[in-house]
């Protein structure tokens, strides 16, 4: 591949990284397994790169392969597997809307989705990434009505996980 | 619910620029690095089951093991299966690389996880012939050198004899076939566990 796809690759994934990273933080636990996957989802955006032809933004293109390489294609390496405790990011918030009760709802509303399932931890992600059903339902395959049952069974399957 | 959720939604977009930052030339480095994708595992192993099968294949039609037999007729069939199994090797490699070639990481989750099952069941199809191959060759060269050789012959006239040789091949081939099963069940269900799973909990959605 050329040189000039390279270097408009490299940029635009520098650019957009925040999406993958994102996704790294919901599938996996520890740096290792992050960085792992970040890799791994470098490598399918490269492979997928010559396709694209920007009909679509770079970053709603990155979201499919990125999610898709996720949840089908990576197998965890053997180094990767890590039990450390998904970590609260309540580091996140700034101080002066420290809330301890938040904050406290917060680490449990992460441990809650950290249970979750490879296919209603992509619904969950796309829902905080304010997609509509219609990118929902395209992205998974699953039809638009069945999405929008199915969200509403993980906001019940979370409470239940909060309030067991 | 709805709170919480409000809640975690605020602090995801929060975070959205806390990420350790990922250089252009750390990116430069991953990109020449190798994938160690189940697609990649996929292939590797669906080459070498093709080369092993058709490894044994050309073994076990090695006219050395056909002359010791004597028999004009398993001459006969030993060819024309050695031709058939051509045709059958280039229909099957044709197969697998179309499919292999369908599998794109833009498609749908659901059609991603089709594709790739489909790419898999191919080379189980091909695995499947040749042990279909193997028994078949099996039987019909127990009966071949049961009615060339006299003695054999007559064993099988006395009481018994007969059944506990079909009883023997029988054991003998299932066993073969069992072993093969397990041992793809354990490669298969450690490499695709996950993607079963998953594909499983998706189609599910949609009932």
């Amino acid at each position: 591949m050329s040189d000039s796809l390279e270097k408009s690759f490299i940029k635009q994934l520098k650019d957009n990284q925040n999406i993958i990273h994102k996704i790294c933080r919901l599938y996996t636990n520890g740096e290792d397994a992050h960085k792992d996957l970040f890799q791994e989802i470098t490598i399918q955006l490269w492979k997928a790169f010559p396709k694209f032809r920007g009909e679509s933004k770079f970053s709603t293109w990155a979201y499919r392969v990125a999610l898709n390489t996720a949840i089908t294609l990576y197998r965890k390496s053997i180094r990767s597997i890590s039990t450390v405790e998904f970590e609260s990011r309540s580091y996140f918030i700034s101080q002066e809307d420290y809330n301890p009760e938040e904050e406290e709802q917060l680490k449990l509303m992460y441990k809650a989705v950290h249970q979750l399932n490879d296919i209603d931890k992509a619904l969950i992600f796309m829902y905080l990434e304010d997609k509509d059903y219609t990118e929902i339902s395209e992205t998974l395959g699953i039809s638009e009505v069945n999405a929008r049952v199915k969200m509403n069974r993980i906001k019940s399957k979370l409470k239940k996980i909060l309030n067991p | 619910m709805i709170k919480e959720l409000d809640l975690l939604k605020k602090d995801w977009k929060k975070s959205e620029n806390s990420f350790e930052l990922v250089s252009e030339s750390a990116i430069y480095r991953m990109i020449h690095k190798k994938s160690s994708s189940i697609v990649k595992w996929i292939l590797i192993i669906s080459i070498l089951e093709v080369l092993l099968w058709t490894g044994i294949s050309v073994f076990y039609n090695s006219d050395e093991s056909l002359k010791k037999i004597k028999s004009e007729n398993l001459i006969y069939y030993f060819k024309y299966l050695t031709e058939l199994n051509y045709v059958v090797v280039a229909i099957f490699i044709y197969m697998f690389y179309r499919n292999y070639r369908a599998i794109s990481t833009i498609t749908s989750t659901k059609q991603l996880m089709g594709d790739i099952m489909k790419t898999r069941k191919t080379v189980q199809y091909y695995v499947w012939y040749n042990l279909g191959i193997i028994a078949i060759s099996m039987i019909l060269v127990f009966v071949m050198v049961f009615t060339a050789d006299p003695k054999l012959h007559q064993l099988s006239s006395k009481s018994n004899g007969l059944l506990l040789l079909i009883v023997f091949c029988a054991i003998f081939i299932l066993g073969v076939v069992g072993l093969f099963w397990l041992f793809y069940r354990l490669i298969y269900g450690i490499l695709l566990q996950k993607l079963y799973k998953n594909y499983n909990e998706l189609k599910n959605i949609d009932l």
